[in-house]
């Protein structure tokens, strides 16, 4: 081989090759080696405060806005991806310790204080996190945005899940007198005074939250429905379960000594118990009741069943 | 001693110094006056907009400020470099003299890579009194290891922009090193995508890439600094490493096109 072409084609060929190769090495060892950031590194403070930087964001309130509102989702979605299943209870996510949650919605809301999302995202989803917070920030949406009637309903929520029916009801009540709120504001307003605590009242709400167009409150609304069928149901078997023990004096083996009584029961909202190819006798969401042969009651398989755990 | 006795690396120095005083001549360094303006602005105004933590800004801030402001230096003077000397014909009398392509190529680089020093340690020294400014002298110290990596990725996107200008145009060569800087931000994230992809030639074509490309997320280290870390010795040597095998690699290709070049 010439000397020419080794030191023009070939040296240099050979020179780019095992750098090349050195280099995908390094880069996995440098990865390797690189410190991992401090586990409070997620929670750490917000280092802006939102109602300071909206004079200074030229213009791209809307648009930080909008960061703030992803990093809110992808915040507490995170932090429930990363959590073991068993650990998550839709009525109390404290254990998560998602103390960002507030100050991330907090700061969206102060650059676009009619970030409708945003305040309903927060009435749903910070009850469960801090009450009040959940109320300060809905209270804020109807500050900023007092023609949304939706607010007034979310904030009539929050107070419902409190067992704060007065409150409640007054809330409904400014609610329905907003331009084009749906008529069944002015009915819970009425059942908050009257039944605040009853299952019907609940799955008033509900059915009413399962009307929204946003996906999350849609969820949450699904959820709480199949909960509350769940517990109608449970009644029913238990009840049969009862009779069963006092006219033989034992308890049923298995649902299918009773299957029978059921198939008869009609459920408070018209519904009727559901089976599986199996002829199991299923929750809501498909997942088989059990029988617990010591207290001779059913429970929910909470291995299987998509109902939120309590 | 008579140029033709001169010695490599004494070619290479004088070739380097010229790119340095070009740069100077150009007002390059003006960036710093800016550089100077936004950080003295933000130490006054931080107190204002950020609840309690102007230090981390100003951290977040300036080193952000010194990554964005040197890539701007080395992709916009970096695809000039050689293409100015070829379009003013002034590398004819160049290569006159006895001086090789490749040391021409090579002594350019490390003078707009000089002028990117320059330019970070003042950006770091600017960052250091901001921040003492506004009461967080504890993270100087501890900013330099950053502003080394930064200045190690710079270094690379030097090398990228003036590969592409051995062989395009300027603006190409730009918005190829561009693409270069992003997608190198994005590599690892390549590599989880190709896996994620069903198709087979799509986890051939983002592997190559992440291969092929510089991993400058080796170099990121932004917002460990603004947490208070400080880069380990073993990830700083492996970054040095990393870069310089990298600018080796690219200066080669670089080299090899450019000593083929007709200038006719």
């Amino acid at each position: 081989m010439p000397l020419s072409l080794l030191r023009s084609v070939v040296l240099p060929l050979v020179i780019i090759v095992a750098g090349l190769a050195v280099v995908a090495s390094l880069s996995g060892y440098i990865e390797r080696v690189r410190p991992a950031m401090p586990a409070d590194y997620e929670d750490s403070d917000l280092s802006m405060n939102g109602s300071r930087l909206k004079g200074f964001a030229l213009g791209s309130e809307g648009l930080i806005a909008d960061w703030y509102w992803m990093r809110a989702l992808q915040y507490i979605g995170g932090k429930i991806v990363r959590a073991p299943d068993e650990t998550i209870n839709i009525d109390d996510l404290r254990n998560l310790n998602p103390r960002l949650l507030y100050p991330l919605l907090d700061n969206a809301t102060d650059l676009d204080p009619h970030f409708i999302a945003v305040y309903s995202y927060g009435a749903i989803v910070m009850p469960a996190i801090d009450p009040q917070k959940a109320i300060a920030i809905t209270q804020k949406g109807i500050d900023n945005n007092p023609n949304e009637w939706r607010l007034y309903q979310y904030l009539g929520y929050i107070y419902w899940k409190l067992k704060m029916y007065n409150k409640a009801a007054d809330v409904y009540e400014r609610g329905s007198e907003v331009p084009g709120a749906a008529p069944f504001m002015r009915l819970m307003a009425a059942s908050m005074k009257n039944e605040g605590g009853s299952r019907s009242t609940a799955r008033d709400i509900y059915a009413e939250m399962l009307r929204s167009e946003d996906p999350q409150i849609k969820l949450t609304a699904q959820r709480r429905i199949a909960e509350l069928d769940s517990f109608d149901e449970q009644e029913a078997i238990d009840k049969a379960l009862a009779e069963f023990q006092d006219q033989s004096g034992r308890c049923p083996n298995s649902f299918a000594e009773i299957m029978p009584t059921l198939m008869h029961v009609k459920l408070p909202a018209g519904n009727e118990f559901q089976v599986d190819s199996a002829n199991r006798l299923v929750d809501p969401t498909s997942a088989p009741y059990l029988l617990d042969k010591e207290t001779c009651r059913s429970k929910v398989d909470r291995e299987h069943s998509g109902l939120p755990l309590r | 001693m008579t140029p033709t006795q001169s010695t490599l690396i004494q070619r290479l120095a004088a070739i380097a110094r010229n790119a340095f005083r070009e740069a100077v001549r150009d007002r390059i360094l003006y960036n710093l006056i800016l550089f100077v303006l936004i950080i003295t602005a933000s130490a006054i105004f931080l107190g204002e907009l950020t609840a309690g933590q102007e230090a981390r800004v100003i951290v977040n801030l300036g080193l952000s400020a010194i990554l964005l402001f040197g890539a701007f230096i080395s992709i916009f003077v970096g695809v000039s470099l050689v293409w100015k000397e070829i379009e003013k014909k002034t590398v004819y009398s160049i290569f006159s003299k006895p001086i090789g392509r490749g040391e021409f190529i090579i002594g350019k680089y490390l003078g707009l890579c000089l002028t990117l020093l320059v330019n970070v340690l003042v950006m770091g020294a600017g960052v250091s009194l901001a921040l003492m400014y506004v009461g967080g002298g504890s993270l100087v110290g501890r900013i330099w290891g950053a502003i080394l990596l930064i200045f190690l990725e710079l270094t690379i996107l030097t090398g990228v922009a003036i590969m592409f200008s051995s062989f395009s145009t300027p603006a190409l060569s730009a918005l190829l090193t561009f693409f270069v800087f992003l997608i190198g931000h994005f590599s690892s994230s390549l590599l989880d995508l190709a896996t994620g992809l069903g198709s087979r030639g799509a986890i051939w074509l983002f592997t190559a890439i992440y291969y092929l490309l510089p991993n400058l997320s080796n170099f990121s280290f932004i917002a460990n600094t603004a947490n208070g870390q400080v880069p380990p010795a073993a990830m700083l040597g492996g970054a040095v490493l990393y870069a310089l095998v990298y600018d080796i690699v690219l200066m080669t290709i670089t080299v090899m096109i450019f000593s083929r070049r007709n200038f006719k």
